[in-house]
């Protein structure tokens, strides 16, 4: 059944208000008369006065002009209600659409046997929603104002108030897709931002009635919980696609085994998303060439929700690759052999750099403690000097050739750049403030989160004498004593520092198993200091940031979604580029200084969000208290019903005339 | 109530030779005695050498010594003279209307009133009046003057024969023209429907004020006198005045045919009753009745011809 929508009622009832009226009373006062020529209608003028005046009625009698007439006004009076075929309609006011453009909106939604992204039916919905609100024709009461927010994890305005309906369309049609996570709080800002006018002398009071808001996207947003509506703000939640399957790719890790350094082992985590159970493939390829290929495909179990759906669980599976020789540095791309809605979350990147044997020096030998630690780690060789030799090392300022120094309980009189691993005695780094000593502390404040203390936990340790120092903000506090930090790092331009304020054999720590973690620890990150970021890779939203030789130059960045740009280095070799809009893999470019070849750097991107690969679009939004329930965008245009009307109108404006001459010819 | 072509091309259109030897018997009576201008058959104020005495005067010098009458001279040794009647011609002046207003009715109101004038235009020249015809409407004044003897019936016709009604009436510019022209003192005959909306009053006073012995000969189609005769008003009409063009719309009932007659008798009584209070004979006439009837009977009753 037809579902019509009404642009210009008002409008329409209006005129067949204004119309219908004065047409049927001139049916009751006139008739229409055949023309006959007299002498003179003197007398009969005067004979009509006196009857005129006591019956200015005449009974109506039926006529076929005067229901073509009436039927005629009526058609016009509806096409001026300006009818289309669905949905309801408001006009008027100030409206602000927010547009998701994350990664979930990539999904692939079937209509009417054509593919469409959501972003591309929400994209059509919201020109169509424009078109409603200020397309209102002549007859329109008032045009209203629109404003467009697109957003993800951040939001931009792409359009301000503007009742432009081209401007509004041709920034609606720019939006570009993204794989960042979806984020309603700073889009809300935003809009309340430009939709609350406050009043200068009454700060505290906004005097202008908030827009309505209008989201279009599948509702999926990790922020909804902290979200609450204010008072007299409203959303509309159009809710845009309907498609729910898919398996994602949730993580991807490629390690060299520390016994086999030559060799890559890759790890991928599966997500089911659908409620049943499926089976899926999963694709490796080294630098763009397929080299494995899991032999069964892997069963991942259905994802699990309670009743209420209030509680989402994705079925898992885990993917474990047989170790693949490769020495080189190399770029593993995972992907599900498997086609889902969302595309993005189907393949996953890692950057896994060379296989890199350190070379360490460790000055001051006397502790073998630390020695044997460091000799048992996969280095190329630990090489050994003592404090005079070191500083002759230095001294002669020839190039150190090692990837680690290792100061045990030296401190030289001054440091060349590089990467030191300090223990005891304070090393000659910058903005240190040694100011003492701290007795028989034990280690209180930890930052777990650092990569030093990964499967190193201090909980036990002690220290009978410690240096008691007062670091500036240049370095970075790792673990701390009562009254002055234990473990700190330093990091500005090329030198690389961490710092133990205590030696070793002055505490327990040689006897727990945190101690040879942290060692190792400490070698790997210092040894591969400013790879790092590039292995482990940037999630979309967030910038690319890594360090280069400092002075390096020219720096550009390629990557999917026909990224072409070029990237600031400052001069320590800091690049910082982003935010990173689409998953895949980034190549940073840039001319070393001495070297006349470009190096490169990868970087790479990838989806790993649970909330976006859950594309099934969420039948209510609840922000705090608020359920604001859907209202299905369909892909279907809105029609315009009116010009059949008019049309209609005109046959039988044309059908009356010829009722008429019939009627006067007689 | 519609209007028709006139059927009227020529003379034997407008008066046959039948009703022309009947005519040859009948004059107009006028019911003043006028001043004539040249030498005719009716009798004149003036005093003149006809053989009917008037009367006798006392003799001035210079005075004409055929006229003395030595009789009385004999007797009473004064000198008289005997004067006698003169016998001048007569002015006939007939106003036709040739308004729109005319051109309506069956039989068509504008050939009945042609073959009247030419009626009694004819009588006029047959008894050697002076007869003069003026065709008046807002575009003007036509006129034929001084006409005088048989001969000229056919120049009568004629001018007759090329009227054409239009427009509007013009009463009042057209009486003030027939008052101020020398057309000379005598009978006038207004031929008219004298349905005007600005009103007869103003016009026939400019006439009947001038010494003319005047008579108003009210035209009326039959359908303007019964609007339910055959090609009259039925149902539902919108009328359109022929002059003006005004229309009014109306829906015919036996209140309205009632009241539309009230009204005609109200105005043609009005006519009559103001004619007679100027002495100035008005005479009702439907166009169907035949104009050998309205000369030889109507006329003659009413004492316009005799």
């Amino acid at each position: 059944m037809l579902a019509l929508t009404w642009l210009t009622p008002f409008a329409g009832a209006l005129l067949a208000g204004i119309v219908l009226p004065p047409l049927l009373a001139l049916w009751f006062l006139k008739l229409r008369r055949k023309p006959r020529v007299v002498a003179s209608t003197l007398l009969w003028t005067r004979s009509l006065a006196d009857l005129r005046a006591n019956a200015p009625f005449q009974r109506l009698r039926p006529s076929v002009l005067l229901f073509l007439q009436l039927l005629l006004i009526g058609l016009i009076a509806v096409a001026i209600a300006q009818p289309e075929s669905t949905g309801a309609v408001d006009t008027g006011g100030r409206y602000v659409l927010l547009m998701d453009r994350s990664a979930s909106m990539q999904a692939k939604e079937q209509i009417d046997g054509a593919t469409k992204t959501r972003l591309d039916l929400a994209k059509d919905a919201a020109i169509d929603r424009v078109h409603e609100l200020l397309g209102g024709g002549f007859f329109a009461p008032r045009a209203g104002t629109v404003m467009v927010v697109a957003f993800a994890s951040r939001a931009e305005v792409r359009v301000p108030f503007t009742d432009s309906i081209t401007d509004l369309e041709n920034a609606i049609r720019a939006i570009a897709p993204t794989d960042e996570e979806s984020e309603l709080g700073d889009a809300l800002e935003v809009a309340r931002a430009f939709t609350t006018n406050v009043d200068p002398d009454r700060p505290d009071r906004a005097v202008a009635a908030p827009a309505i808001l209008e989201l279009y996207s599948d509702g999926r947003f990790s922020d909804l919980a902290q979200l609450t509506l204010r008072p007299l703000e409203s959303l509309v939640y159009r809710r845009v696609g309907e498609a729910k399957d898919n398996v994602a790719i949730v993580a991807l890790a490629a390690e060299r085994p520390a016994d086999r350094p030559d060799d890559v082992q890759v790890f991928a985590a599966l997500a089911n998303m659908n409620l049943e159970p499926v089976s899926v493939s999963v694709q490796l390829a080294l630098d763009g060439r397929a080299r494995a290929i899991t032999p069964e495909p892997i069963s991942i179990p259905a994802a699990t929700k309670s009743p209420d759906g209030a509680e989402f669980r994705a079925g898992t599976a885990q993917v474990i690759f047989r170790p693949i020789e490769q020495p080189r540095d190399v770029v593993i791309e995972a992907s599900l052999l498997r086609k889902d809605a969302l595309a993005s979350d189907d393949a996953a990147f890692a950057i896994v750099p060379p296989a890199k044997k350190l070379r360490i020096l460790l000055v001051h030998s006397e502790g073998f403690v630390l020695a044997s630690a460091l000799e048992s780690l996969p280095v190329e060789r630990v090489d050994r000097l003592s404090g005079e030799e070191f500083d002759a090392l230095i001294a002669s300022q020839a190039p150190l050739g090692y990837d680690l120094v290792v100061l045990n309980n030296y401190s030289p009189k001054s440091l060349p750049t590089g990467r030191y691993l300090v223990f005891g005695a304070a090393p000659p780094l910058p903005e240190l403030n040694v100011y003492g000593a701290q007795k028989d502390v034990w280690c209180r404040v930890t930052r777990d989160e650092s990569p030093l203390l990964r499967s190193a936990s201090l909980d036990e340790l002690f220290v009978a004498n410690a240096v008691a120092s007062r670091p500036s903000k240049a370095w970075e506090v790792v673990a701390e004593g009562p009254d002055a930090p234990l473990i700190m790092t330093f990091d500005s331009g090329d030198t690389h520092a961490v710092y133990v304020a205590y030696d070793i054999l002055e505490s327990n720590w040689p006897f727990q198993r945190s101690f040879l973690n942290f060692v190792a620890n400490a070698v790997d990150v210092l040894g591969h200091a400013g790879e790092a970021i590039t292995a482990q890779g940037v999630r979309p939203g967030e910038a690319i940031a890594l360090r280069v030789r400092a002075g390096s130059k020219d720096a550009r960045i390629t990557g999917p979604g026909d990224v072409d740009a070029s990237a600031k280095l400052d001069a320590d070799g800091n690049l910082v580029w982003g935010p990173v809009l689409r998953t895949g893999l980034y190549d940073i470019a840039f001319l070393e200084p001495g070297q006349e070849e470009r190096s490169s750097r990868r970087v790479a991107s990838n989806l790993y969000s649970s909330a976006e690969s859950r594309i099934e679009p969420l039948a209510e939004i609840r922000l705090g208290v608020d359920a604001v329930n859907a209202v299905a965008v369909t892909s279907e245009r809105r029609a315009s019903v009116w010009p059949w009307i008019l049309g209609l109108g005109l046959l039988i404006l044309m059908l009356e005339w010829w009722v008429y001459q019939r009627q006067v010819r007689v | 109530m519609s209007s028709t072509k006139s059927a009227l091309h020529r003379l034997d259109d407008l008066i046959d030779g039948r009703l022309m030897a009947k005519l040859d018997q009948l004059d107009v009576v006028s019911r003043k005695i006028f001043s004539g201008k040249l030498h005719g058959e009716r009798r004149s104020k003036r005093r003149g050498q006809s053989v009917e005495f008037a009367d006798f005067r006392p003799y001035a010098a210079g005075d004409d010594l055929r006229f003395v009458d030595w009789n009385i001279y004999g007797r009473l040794d004064r000198l008289f003279l005997k004067m006698f009647l003169e016998e001048e011609d007569l002015s006939l002046v007939i106003a036709i209307d040739a308004s729109a207003s005319m051109r309506t009715g069956t039989p068509d109101s504008f050939d009945y009133c042609r073959k009247l004038a030419m009626a009694l235009g004819y009588v006029g020249l047959s008894n050697q009046h002076r007869v003069s015809m003026l065709a008046f409407n807002d575009q003007g004044v036509q006129r034929i003057s001084n006409l005088r003897g048989r001969r000229k019936s056919s120049e009568l016709a004629s001018w007759l024969l090329r009227l054409q009604p239009e427009g509007g009436s013009g009463f009042e510019a057209a009486m003030k023209t027939a008052a101020l022209s020398r057309l000379g003192r005598g009978v006038m005959i207004v031929v008219s429907d004298f349905m005007l909306r600005e009103g007869y009053e103003k016009g026939l006073n400019m006439v009947a004020g001038r010494g003319f012995d005047l008579f108003a000969l009210q035209v009326l189609s039959p359908q303007q006198v019964d609007p339910t005769r055959e090609g009259g008003v039925q149902g539902d009409l919108k009328l359109v005045d022929s002059e003006s063009l005004g229309e009014t719309e109306v829906t015919v009932t036996p209140a309205l045919l009632r009241s539309y007659k009230e009204r005609l008798d109200g105005w043609c009584g009005g006519l009559r009753q103001w004619c007679a209070r100027r002495a100035v004979t008005h005479l009702l006439v439907e166009s169907s009745l035949p104009v050998e009837t309205l000369m030889l009977d109507y006329l003659r009753r009413r004492g316009l011809v005799r």
